[in-house]
């Protein structure tokens, strides 16, 4: 009986009040989608954009030469940077999120300072950055180093990282700390009826908490990390140094200064997929269901 | 069933509408009449916005009085926007009717056949040909036959120096040759007190350095199809380039991360000898600086590093043929319109008066000979001249980004001292073979 009345209620389902958004979707993404697997299998470029109906199929001749322009090196490139952005951000956003869980004189004030890197804009945080980094700049001047190169050679890698950890900590900052406040009250005076140290507690009775929503936030900051394109295009221009020309310096550069929409499209499809498969990995994984119970 | 054709109808509908839409998005060029509204677009100026925004008005209403229409201008911050605004005009086959690009940027407009070719007939609607300085319109097009770019204003480039190191150092004039330009700099170097200073991570200047001295040497880089950056005088240029900060030690070390305007700080700072590569609208940023009143511009060596005089087949190329030109678009539809508004900017008076406000020379040939009088200004005027075009290919993008790119991984081993010519050798390899590779597939 239940069955049969879930059944006869999807069938009264106002499906068709989707169409408008439905609609927009295929409009706003999946055209585009399709478009750039098109482009990605044509040779388009300056001298075949006028008449892009009909610029000569290559096949998959641009994903050949996407791989034979660099592209494994920026893959390398922009994944080990993104991981190691993400692994670094995660201790300091949940100590920092730690630390301003319980209340105490002018944690408002702390917070709000904690939030100071994620609300500037990523072009302001490059430009900064980038003076202070300059060979003769305050950073070298403190480190009593002359002429250390920052932002050119193998330094440059090292650079951006430290970079877009100092602006992309608070992320994991503002997740861990939304997963503490929904910490039940009961938790913590059970622990404290048990008897728990902090450690012991923070362990096994807090971290667990945390899991899901850190988790999450792992997954969008290295995706995060993996598309930033202001944070490399202003701290080094462009060309880039090879030690940071990440996957979209490598597509930019394709597509605006040497004009390959065809490669650039290839480019950008081949990083689609490189996305796609730690997130379906992910999403079949955890299902993103932050709390066990579901919808309790 | 019901429910399906439905949903068709809504789809239908919705499409319909979105299309309509669209539609209204693209048009608006046509109109009737003196209504009629010209749509230019144009660089946005960062450096004077206020005398910009009335500059155009003046030419607006000018315009509206001799036309009787209106002119529309959109500004575009950056190149990049530019270049998305003529893609996407391109596919669509509507948008501005004028263009403002700069030259290196025109053989790649060019090669998109979206742009009107200027013959006999269209000349004569911008006033004729021969109003322009000759030398700005070797890079309106591949040959005098398939012209698209209409000279607008000069940006040529030049050098400036401080008059007072000079004299003290006891140099009574520029140099004239790359290896006397060294030899001063080496002069000029002492103390806190440097005789160049360059921008070593600019993203155009160390190409343009390259370029001028091969092709004082008699390489202008492109030779038909074939890229020749495998050659002695490019390894030359960029061991001289290279030279004056690791083994000349006469540019300030911090030098290696300056771009441009990071340069010109250091030179209106008084305490270097020499600013290789400026224009004219450097001029505000030095006479704010303590190097105020104590500097001149002088023309770029014209003979190659390594020679006293130039061999027969150099070219004394003073700089690079800098500046706007102006294009009209093919699909326009007020193109009579479009020539006036290029007639009208180009005249002698709208192109003074455009000098005195921007400091962008004047592209018209009698408007540039006024100022011949002007000392101060000589030398840029003759730079104006002796400017030469950088080669006429759809590929030029590319090989302009290898040479840089040449520049820019080099720098680590730059501030180390010293780069072995193996290396630059190594580095030029791939950019040959990147240079090679676009001008196989220019058409």
């Amino acid at each position: 009986m239940p069955g049969r009345a879930v059944r006869a209620k999807a069938k009264e389902r106002p499906l068709w009040l989707l169409t408008p958004g439905g609609l927009l979707m295929v409009l706003v993404i999946l055209i585009p989608l399709a478009l750039a697997l098109w482009i990605s299998l044509i040779d388009l470029d300056q001298y075949t954009l006028r008449r892009w109906i009909e610029a000569p199929f290559i096949g998959l001749g641009n994903y050949t030469e996407a791989f034979s322009s660099g592209l494994l090196h920026s893959i390398w490139i922009s994944v080990s940077f993104a991981v190691l952005s993400t692994v670094a951000t995660v201790p300091i956003g949940i100590a920092a999120a730690l630390v301003t869980q319980n209340a105490y004189r002018g944690r408002g004030l702390v917070r709000a300072v904690f939030l100071i890197p994620y609300v500037l804009p990523s072009f302001v945080v490059a430009t900064v950055w980038r003076t202070m980094l300059q060979p003769d700049g305050v950073v070298n001047e403190w480190l009593h180093r002359t002429g250390t190169l920052w932002l050119s050679g193998p330094h440059s890698y090292w650079t951006l990282i430290l970079v877009e950890i100092w602006a992309a900590w608070p992320f994991i900052y503002l997740m861990a700390l939304a997963a503490l406040q929904s910490v039940d009250h009961e938790v913590h005076e059970a622990s404290a009826v048990d008897g728990a140290t902090w450690w012991p507690k923070l362990r096994s009775v807090i971290l667990p908490y945390l899991r899901g929503p850190v988790l999450l936030a792992c997954l969008l900051a290295t995706l995060n990390h993996i598309n930033n394109f202001t944070l490399p295009f202003v701290l080094f221009g462009s060309p880039a140094p090879d030690d940071v020309n990440v996957l979209p310096m490598i597509v930019y550069v394709t597509s605006f200064q040497s004009l390959r929409f065809g490669l650039s499209a290839a480019m950008a499809v081949l990083s689609l997929v490189l996305i796609a498969i730690p997130l379906f990995v992910y999403l079949r994984a955890v299902r993103l269901d932050v709390h066990e119970e579901g919808g309790r | 069933m019901r429910s399906g054709r439905m949903r068709l109808a809504m789809a239908l509908t919705g499409v319909t509408t979105l299309v309509a839409a669209l539609a209204a998005c693209g048009g608006g060029d046509d109109g009737g009449g003196d209504g009629k509204t010209l749509n230019v677009l144009i660089g946005a100026n960062t450096q004077y916005p206020e005398e910009f925004a009335a500059w155009q008005k003046t030419i607006s209403d000018k315009f509206k009085a001799q036309t009787g229409a209106t002119v529309k201008f959109e500004q575009f911050a950056s190149a990049n926007d530019e270049l998305t605004k003529i893609q996407t005009s391109v596919v669509s086959g509507s948008g501005p009717d004028v263009y403002a690009v700069g030259t290196t940027f025109t053989p790649t407009a060019y090669s998109t056949g979206a742009f009107v070719k200027m013959g006999d007939a269209e000349w004569q609607k911008v006033g004729g040909k021969d109003k322009f300085n000759p030398a700005t319109l070797g890079i309106s097009g591949p040959d005098a036959s398939n012209q698209i770019g209409i000279p607008w204003v000069s940006r040529p480039f030049v050098m400036a120096y401080n008059t007072e190191l000079l004299k003290a150092a006891g140099i009574a004039k520029p140099a004239t040759t790359w290896d006397e330009l060294t030899q001063q700099a080496k002069q000029l170097t002492k103390g806190d007190q440097y005789g160049l200073a360059v921008a070593y991570k600019d993203n155009f200047d160390p190409w343009k350095f390259v370029w001028g001295m091969s092709v004082q040497a008699g390489n202008p880089l492109v030779d038909g199809k074939t890229a020749r950056l495998e050659d002695p005088a490019v390894l030359k240029a960029y061991e001289t380039y290279f030279g004056w900060l690791a083994t000349d030690k006469v540019v300030d070390p911090a030098a290696v991360g300056w771009t441009n305007p990071q340069a010109v700080a250091a030179f209106a700072k008084g305490k270097t000898g020499y600013f290789l590569l400026t224009t004219t609208t450097a001029t505000n940023s030095l006479d704010q600086g303590a190097v105020k009143g104590k500097w001149a511009f002088a023309l770029l060596p014209t003979v190659p590093p390594g020679a006293t005089s130039r061999p027969a087949n150099g070219v004394e190329a003073a700089s690079i043929l800098s500046g706007d030109n102006l294009l009209v678009a093919d699909y326009s539809k007020n193109k009579d319109l479009a020539f006036e508004y290029v007639k009208l900017v180009t005249d002698s008076e709208t192109q003074l008066d455009y000098y005195q406000k921007f400091g962008n020379l004047p592209a018209n040939a009698a408007a540039l000979q006024s100022l011949a009088s002007d000392q101060k200004l000589a030398p840029v005027t003759e730079a104006a001249q002796k400017s030469v075009a950088t080669p006429f290919t759809g590929a030029w993008g590319d090989i302009q980004l290898a040479l840089t790119n040449v520049a820019v991984q080099s720098l680590p081993d730059l501030a180390k001292g010293s780069i072995p010519p193996a290396t630059i050798s190594t580095r030029l390899a791939d950019a040959q073979k990147k240079a090679q590779s676009a001008l196989d597939r220019a058409k």
